[in-house]
């Protein structure tokens, strides 16, 4: 996945965070590919920047793994858009993902709180 | 990978999609509409890239170039539909005609049989019977006691088994209603066991059924099939062999067509001893069946050899056994007499075919790389040509930014295309091939071509095809594109060392032609020299069909063809009827020693004793039309009270009775039983086969010897001799309503199944021949045809220099006449030495005839001619301005 360089305080994604964070905003309900990009950003507080042209690569890589599914439908607005929505294997993915998500983070977090590296055996 | 994605259209729709409701959303946050938009479409960054990233998101690169690669083969391909179709033709006609000849080829010669293990399986065969019995092959059968002693023993072989045929063809059977025919053998028990035939219905048999002789029969998967629907109800019903009633108690393994050589058997049943059922639908000797006769070797036998035992172990424990038993019967053999030697050859192959089919066929492989090695160089010439005129194009798609890997993988999809589509109508023209072959060889077993050998011959011509294939592209790549872009026709058409090699190749092409037509012709030749052949009689007119009679004492037998003889004679049409034991014209024959005037006849430096003798019918000569030299025929006055007469031919008489009236000397059989005066010598004429030579013959009168049973009709009559098989049938059957007309046919179509493996030799031989000519042909007119377009250029500066049109159809003319000369000359040699290969074949025609060498060579010449006849005048009508301006 690519990542946008950028000096401002966003951060770019993970490889791989991106699929989870697909995954985690459609736990809700259907959305389509703009309105998933819009609520990672807003969700993330603005720190992720979603990379378009990487999204619908992740998207179509998701539908290919059958993980979400997706079908023409109508926005709230009227317009015509393609929504994507979580399938069972997707779920089963989601909790997956989000276990080994926290398990790296808590590892990484262990690592940079230590303050008292152990003691080397002499 | 290859599921089928979303297309790229629907795609751009969801992009388009996003960026109108970014819009939307970046409107409502208050930015203008314009700004909005741009924004979204900014923020989405570039379309293209997301598209292009989608395309290329889950695709096989390689699968998508493939494909690309294949779109573009077929369209280079489509551009030359000459070159495409030609080519396709030679691969299909190289590869098909191969594998058909080698899947006959391998079903009789490699095959091995349907049994368990076969390779321990062997046949028993002997050096020669006992002096004073009588066989239905010398080295290939076996008295009933012998078989007994050899089946008991036990060591060198797990299992001896005997299969006995219960006629010479076929034999009258019924289920339900209706008399038909079939093929049965008589068999040990252990015979399915033993071999390790498995049963897909039912059970086989045992040494008790045997023992017991009991009515119960197997059927062949194949009889199963055609005569019963594969209907399962058969197991326990009825068939009715010669009157007598089995029980059908199961169905052997499909593939197991029996041990008969070229027959598919059609039913088993135990070793019988009842008269109506003795070995091969003979008749009683002395009241004796084959158990009983221990002069009579008319059982073959199968072994299995026990496991870490050879062939000769075997043979030299059961040797002292074999020989006792040998002369069971027989009192103790002659001071001077060769005892019978036992041995084992392997069960390889249908049995006997080897030896018939097996030489023909190696040389008919022989043909056969002849013709793939012309199919093959012919596809080479073509794709060399069509490649050298592609250097052009391949030099321009170097010089506009092709890598090497996209025009090689170019050139190998062509290739490939060229041997798939090869490859498929190869295997059209293999099925339908390898049928006619089966069918011409009567071999009635299934035959299927191989898929080993189709295999082979594929990759031998994909290999071929993919290297010549990728042959210009090395000279592509070794020409600077900037030169190549320069190069024109005029300029590249003297490669000198390419036409070489084309030459050699045409050349060569013309050799193996002159050697396949000299073969051809050869044993077409033969062919029609075995088909002219005088019979000695007059032979068309002739019906001839088996009856096979309830025959329960001699005299009623006697009375039942003396009764049918006279119904038939009666019959609108019907010239002369008579009888005949032995078929003419099938093979068979009885041979023994005679006695003349009471004693064996000396003959000179130990030549042959043997006569064959033959029981006939009351003016049997007369229907023939073989003409009697001295004394009479037989005829209806000769019966069971007048005084027993007999007819002998002029070899007979040449050989036994020289420079002495035969007429009035006693002749006999062997055993001194039965003796008969000579009242007739006829002309010698074909007794077994068209292609034999005399050899000496007596003739027996049904009427007065102590057996009769089955016989064959011989009827001559007026018009289409077949028109009269209904009426003749009703004939039978007011005798008898149970009564087949077996294998009814003409006599002259009787004689052809003699000659039918010179007709299918020379046929196949023929039609090699044709198929050399026409690739020499179609490859000779292809690369004189390229040859003059490469020219064109060269032969308008000839022209416009003031050559007339017959100096340049002469110059084209001349190349092929030098090609031809070469070819035939080299092509002679080896056409002598396939002349002296094939001598033993050949039938009134010298190894060197003449007229077939010369036939040969002016066929060679006619086709070089004919080949370079059109291009030759295309050369010739080039217009000298037109041609300059080529290029």
């Amino acid at each position: 996945m690519s990542t946008r360089d950028s000096n401002d305080e966003r951060i770019a994604l993970l490889q791989g965070t991106l699929d989870l964070l697909i995954l985690k905003s459609l736990v809700f309900g259907s959305c389509h590919g703009q309105g998933i990009a819009r609520s990672i950003q807003r969700q993330s507080e603005d720190v992720f920047l979603v990379e378009h042209g990487s999204l619908y690569v992740a998207l179509q890589r998701l539908e290919d793994r059958k993980w979400i599914r997706a079908k023409w439908g109508v926005s709230e607005n009227n317009r015509k858009a393609r929504f994507y929505s979580l399938t069972e294997k997707g779920r089963e993915q989601l909790v997956e993902k989000t276990g080994e998500w926290r398990r790296l983070t808590r590892a990484v977090g262990l690592i940079l709180d230590a303050s008292h590296p152990e003691p080397e055996e002499a | 990978m290859f599921r089928c994605k979303r297309s790229a259209e629907d795609f751009a729709e969801e992009i388009q999609a996003h960026i109108e409701l970014e819009a939307e959303e970046l409107e409502r946050e208050g930015l203008s509409r314009e700004d909005a938009r741009w924004k979204a479409k900014q923020k989405f960054g570039s379309k293209r890239a997301a598209q292009e990233r989608f395309y290329m998101h889950g695709r096989w690169i390689e699968m998508d170039r493939f494909r690309r690669d294949l779109k573009h083969g077929f369209r280079s391909l489509l551009q030359s539909p000459g070159f495409t179709v030609t080519a396709i033709l030679m691969l299909a006609l190289g590869m098909g005609a191969n594998t058909a000849v080698f899947s006959v080829m391998n079903a009789v010669l490699l095959q091995l049989l349907p049994v368990d293990d076969p390779a321990r399986v062997v046949y028993l065969r002997t050096t020669n019977p006992p002096h004073g019995t009588g066989t239905i092959d010398t080295t290939q059968t076996f008295s009933y006691p012998v078989y007994e002693a050899l089946h008991k023993q036990t060591g060198g072989m797990s299992a001896v088994i005997a299969y006995v045929p219960l006629s010479g063809n076929k034999v009258a059977v019924r289920y339900g209603a209706e008399p038909q025919e079939a093929e049965g053998d008589m068999v040990s028990g252990a015979f399915f066991s033993a071999l390790g035939v498995r049963l897909q219905r039912g059970r086989g048999f045992t040494e008790q059924d045997e023992v017991d002789h009991t009515s119960v029969a197997v059927i062949s998967n194949e009889y199963w099939t055609r005569r019963f629907a594969r209907n399962p109800e058969v197991l326990s019903s009825t068939l009715y062999v010669n009157g007598i009633g089995f029980t059908i108690t199961g169905i052997a393994a499909a593939g197991f067509e029996g041990l008969e050589a070229g027959k598919s058997t059609d039913f088993w049943i135990p070793l019988q001893n009842r008269p109506e059922l003795n070995a091969w639908g003979n008749p009683l000797e002395d009241g004796k069946g084959y158990t009983a006769n221990p002069t009579w070797w008319c059982m073959r036998l199968v072994g299995r050899l026990s496991p870490g035992v050879t062939k000769a172990q075997a043979a030299a424990q059961l040797q002292p056994v074999f020989q006792a038993a040998a002369y069971v019967g027989l009192g103790s053999p002659a001071p001077n007499e060769q005892k019978p030697t036992l041995s084992f050859v392997d069960a390889k192959g249908f049995p006997g075919y080897a030896a018939q089919y097996g030489r023909p066929l190696r040389l008919l492989m022989g043909m056969v790389v002849l013709v793939l090695l012309i199919a093959l160089t012919n596809v080479v010439m073509l794709l060399m040509a069509r490649n050298a005129s592609r250097e052009r194009e391949f030099s321009m798609k170097l010089a506009l930014g092709a890598g090497r890997g996209d025009l090689l993988r170019q050139l190998l999809t062509e290739s490939l295309l060229l041997v798939v589509a090869g490859g498929a109508v190869a295997w059209v023209f293999a099925v339908v091939a390898t049928k006619a072959l089966g069918s011409w060889a009567q071999i009635e077993s299934s035959l299927t071509p191989d898929g080993t050998v189709l295999r082979f011959t594929v990759a031998v011509l994909a290999l071929t095809t993919i290297l010549f294939g990728l042959a210009p592209l090395r000279m592509a790549l070794a020409a600077a594109p900037s030169l190549a872009l320069k190069t024109s026709a005029a300029a590249s058409a003297t490669d000198t060392g390419k036409s070489r090699m084309g030459r050699i190749i045409v050349a060569l092409q013309m050799t193996f032609c002159v050697v396949l037509l000299v073969g051809a012709g050869l044993l077409l030749r033969t062919l029609r020299n075995l088909e002219n052949t005088p019979l000695g009689m007059k032979v068309d007119g002739l019906v001839v069909f088996g009856v096979s009679p309830h025959v329960e004492s001699l005299s009623q037998g006697r009375e039942f063809y003396r009764e049918l003889i006279g119904k038939l004679r009666t019959l609108p049409g019907v010239e002369s009827v008579t009888v005949m034991e032995e078929r003419l014209g099938s093979w068979s024959s009885d041979n023994s020693d005679m006695m003349v005037d009471g004693r064996l006849p000396e003959v000179a430096n130990g030549g042959s004793r043997t006569v064959r003798s033959n029981v006939v019918g009351p003016g049997f000569f007369t229907a023939l039309g073989v003409p009697v030299l001295a004394g009479r025929d037989f005829t209806d006055s000769d019966n069971a009270t007048s005084p027993h007469v007999g007819i002998i031919n002029e070899e007979f008489a040449r050989r036994f009775l020289p420079n002495q009236n035969p007429l009035g000397h006693t002749i006999g059989t062997e055993d001194g039983m039965y003796q008969m005066t000579v009242v007739g010598v006829v002309k010698n004429h074909k007794y077994r086969s068209i292609d034999e030579e005399p050899i000496p013959m007596a003739w027996y009168m049904y009427a007065q010897i102590p057996i009769i049973g089955r016989m064959d009709v011989e009827m001559r009559v007026q018009g289409q001799p077949l028109a009269i098989l209904p009426s003749a049938r009703k004939a039978v059957q007011q005798l008898d309503p149970n009564l087949p007309l077996i294998r009814p046919m003409t006599q002259r179509a009787q004689y052809d199944t003699t000659i039918s493996n010179q007709t299918l030799f020379a046929r196949l031989a023929g039609s090699f021949g044709l198929l050399a000519v026409v690739l020499v042909a179609t490859g000779l007119y292809g690369t004189l045809a390229y040859r003059v377009n490469r020219r064109t250029a060269e032969i308008g500066i000839r022209m416009a220099m003031g050559a007339g049109r017959s100096q340049v159809v002469w110059m084209i003319l001349r190349d092929s006449l030098a090609l031809t000369a070469v070819g035939v000359g080299l092509g002679l040699p080896v056409a002598v030495l396939l002349g002296r290969a094939l001598s033993s074949s050949l039938y009134g025609v010298k190894p060197l005839d003449a007229t077939s060498f010369l036939l040969a060579v002016f066929g060679v010449a006619a086709v070089a001619l004919a080949a370079s006849v059109v291009p030759a005048r295309r050369a010739a009508s080039i217009e000298p301005l037109t041609a300059l301006r080529t290029e």
